[in-house]
């Protein structure tokens, strides 16, 4: 038995005309740090609301800790959240923002002081006990958030967006500061997302929707490595994987522009003869310029022309036209070229992946 | 940086609304300075600049406010509607704010439709029901009873309106952040919702005081015992009586005016805001 337990879950908002969310299933384990992932309006937070009974559940089951939770009240269900618009009181101070919902439990005075001392403790925040919301820095309010839900020692956490309000370098920190108290707390953690970053680095698995429906869920490494459509092998991962519509002659790929790359037996073979109809995939960082590379799928080396940089010193990503599609590769600064510089690049044919064009599913 | 035109236009308004505010004084000090006067005095001045200047502080400057508190119960009955008006802004914040709370936050079957009907009784004067609310009040034998004077001026529907279109306004994830913490809905109203609304619930506040200070037809109905009486009736009958020298006279209308001018003083900004920002926040 899983701790938290979603079987079919849909919802149907009313007076839409579809499903906001369809079937949704998922075990989530005790301790276990869940990202919800995907585009916007895919029904992420219609998903997380749902769990924190803030939304009605159209169909299906959800149950916590063995309890069916449906249509038990959000206060009932053992669970913190942290908003995206941080929802903090703004007449309170920080000090009392934190420590609402302990007076509302009754918590003894004194252990209320212990709990919210420590809150802002490890929350950087003890020189803003006495300040109102309205004096403190996005960061700030963000940790306010996060200590009014870390006090209460809730099982679950659910988190929607809450750093979509930051600016990019407190992202990277926070997103930080949130994965130690994760580990330190050992609570059951629901975080929505958007962007695909935060997913990958924060969590323990991935759930990645598209219109409601559930496309993958498995470990940030399974998806990247094994994303079972085109929608999730797009979606994760930056810069986006490069898509060319090709079609397959012996062990020769055939790309739009006529472009061809001769591919191992082995690789081949698992198209199970399918020879069109396909998308290949690769990845940035599987289209390589280095010599050695070079040399050794010398067979089908392409050319191109740089069209676009974007250099950073680790990150560098090169722009150009290949097969009828734009493609960026990702090189190492010593194969940084300029705009307008003639390349010679392979794919690096184990890392390739082929879809199938009609249905977007993944053949390997 | 401002430029100069612009600066000179600040001048020239300031200017403008300095000899406005004067209009606008002229009166209120000539009541204040004739207050403090005999009517001998008042008479002798009355032609002159002396007019607006009040009399030296001898031992009879304050003769006729001590006549007013010593010979007449208008101290008695400014304490009454002081009274009246403390019940009339609590009952009328919590009712009245109740119903906008509901129009603005809770889904109901025709919200939209009560909203409109509510609406629509603020164009009706208060005179056009003072008769039906007066019989109401007396077939229920509520009449020289303070509930009877209360009863019909809690609900009203500009204050509803007021309180709908700041509410609309209140996230609600503050809301969901609240039940997460254990706060039932009616106090999440009470220790929420309004100190969320510190402005909406000053201008109601301010409002229905000035109501209440300034209403003089219905309590003058429902009230015929003089323990009862509110100020304006009181100033009424003391203003009417013969024997009221005008000196008298001036000293009981300042009288009545000083809490009208405390409160618009301290509260001029939240009254301007509050009726702005009904106007401008999208409902
Ligand atoms: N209160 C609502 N009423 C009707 N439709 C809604 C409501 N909230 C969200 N939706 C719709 O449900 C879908 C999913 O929305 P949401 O869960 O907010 O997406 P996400 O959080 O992934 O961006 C969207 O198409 C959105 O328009
Ligand atoms: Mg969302």
């Amino acid at each position: 038995m899983s701790f938290i337990e979603m079987k079919n879950i849909c919802k149907k908002y009313a007076g839409a005309e579809k499903n906001s969310v369809t079937d949704f299933n998922l075990n989530v384990e005790e301790k276990e740090f869940i990202a919800f992932v995907g585009p916007s309006g895919c029904g992420k937070s219609t998903t997380l609301r749902m769990i924190a009974g803030f939304e009605d559940i159209t169909s299906g089951e959800l149950k916590i800790g063995g309890k069916v939770m449906n249509e038990t009240a959000p206060r009932d269900r053992g669970i913190a959240m942290v908003f995206q618009n941080y929802a903090l009181y703004p007449h309170m101070t920080v000090e009392k923002n934190i420590s609402y919902g302990l007076k509302n439990m009754k918590v003894p005075a004194d252990e209320i002081k212990k709990k919210v001392d420590w809150a802002v403790k490890i929350l950087g925040l003890e020189e803003y006990r006495k300040r109102k919301p309205k004096n403190l820095s996005g960061g700030q309010r963000q940790r306010v958030a996060l200590g009014r839900a870390i006090v209460k020692n809730q099982k679950v956490f659910l988190m929607d967006e809450p750093l979509s309000n930051l600016d990019a370098k407190l992202r990277v920190s926070m997103r930080n500061e949130i994965s130690k108290l994760h580990r330190e707390l050992g609570s059951t953690t629901i975080y929505v997302t958007h962007d695909q970053v935060e997913a990958m680095t924060m969590a323990d698995r991935i759930v990645i929707m598209k219109d409601g429906i559930v496309q993958q869920v498995g470990k940030p490494m399974e998806l990247y490595e094994r994303p079972v459509n085109k929608f999730v092998a797009g979606f994760i991962g930056s810069p986006q994987m490069n898509f060319y519509d090709v079609t397959v002659k012996g062990n020769t790929v055939m790309f739009a522009d006529g472009s061809k790359i001769n591919l191992p037996e082995n690789i081949i073979t698992r198209l199970n003869g399918k020879k069109d109809g396909l998308i290949l995939g690769i990845r940035g960082e599987d289209i390589k310029l280095d010599s050695q590379n070079l040399d050794l799928y010398k067979d089908s080396i392409q050319h191109s022309v740089v069209e676009n940089t974007e250099v950073m010193g680790n990150e560098n990503n090169l722009y150009f036209t290949f097969g009828g599609v734009n493609t960026v590769a990702r090189v190492s600064k010593y194969e940084i070229s300029q705009v307008g510089d003639g390349i010679d690049f392979v794919f690096s044919p184990a890392r390739i992946h082929f879809f199938d064009k009609e249905t977007e599913e993944s053949i390997f | 940086m401002k430029t100069k035109a612009k600066k000179i236009s600040g001048w020239i308004l300031t200017v403008f609304m300095l000899i406005m505010s004067l209009f606008f004084l002229f009166p209120v000090v000539w009541m204040l300075a004739n207050s403090f006067k005999g009517d001998a005095l008042i008479t002798a001045d009355m032609n002159s600049a002396a007019a607006f200047i009040p009399p030296a502080l001898n031992g009879s400057f304050f003769d006729n406010y001590i006549t007013i508190i010593k010979d007449t119960s208008f101290l008695r009955y400014m304490v009454n509607t002081l009274f009246y008006a403390a019940i009339l802004i609590v009952l009328g914040i919590v009712v009245n704010g109740l119903a906008g709370y509901a129009l603005a936050k809770i889904k109901f079957p025709f919200a939209d439709k009560w909203l409109l009907i509510i609406m629509m009784l603020m164009i009706i004067p208060s005179e056009t029901i003072i008769t039906i609310n007066f019989l109401t009040i007396a077939k229920l034998g509520l009449l020289n009873n303070i509930i009877g004077y209360v009863l019909p001026m809690i609900v009203n529907p500009f204050n509803i309106f007021l309180f709908r279109q700041v509410f609309v306004s209140l996230p609600d994830d503050v809301y969901e952040a609240a039940q997460l913490d254990y706060c039932s809905p009616i106090k999440y109203f009470f220790t929420m919702v309004l100190p969320m609304s510190k402005t909406v619930v000053a201008t109601v506040s301010v409002f229905t005081f000035l109501g209440v200070w300034n209403d003089y037809l219905w309590p003058s109905l429902v009230f015929t015992s003089s323990d009862l009486l509110t100020a304006q009736i009181g100033l009424n009958s003391i203003t009417s009586n013969d024997n009221t020298t005008m000196g008298q006279t001036l000293a009981v209308i300042t009288m009545i005016t000083i809490p009208v001018i405390i409160i618009y003083s301290l509260f001029s900004k939240q009254i301007v805001e509050g009726v702005v920002s009904t106007g401008s926040k999208e409902g």
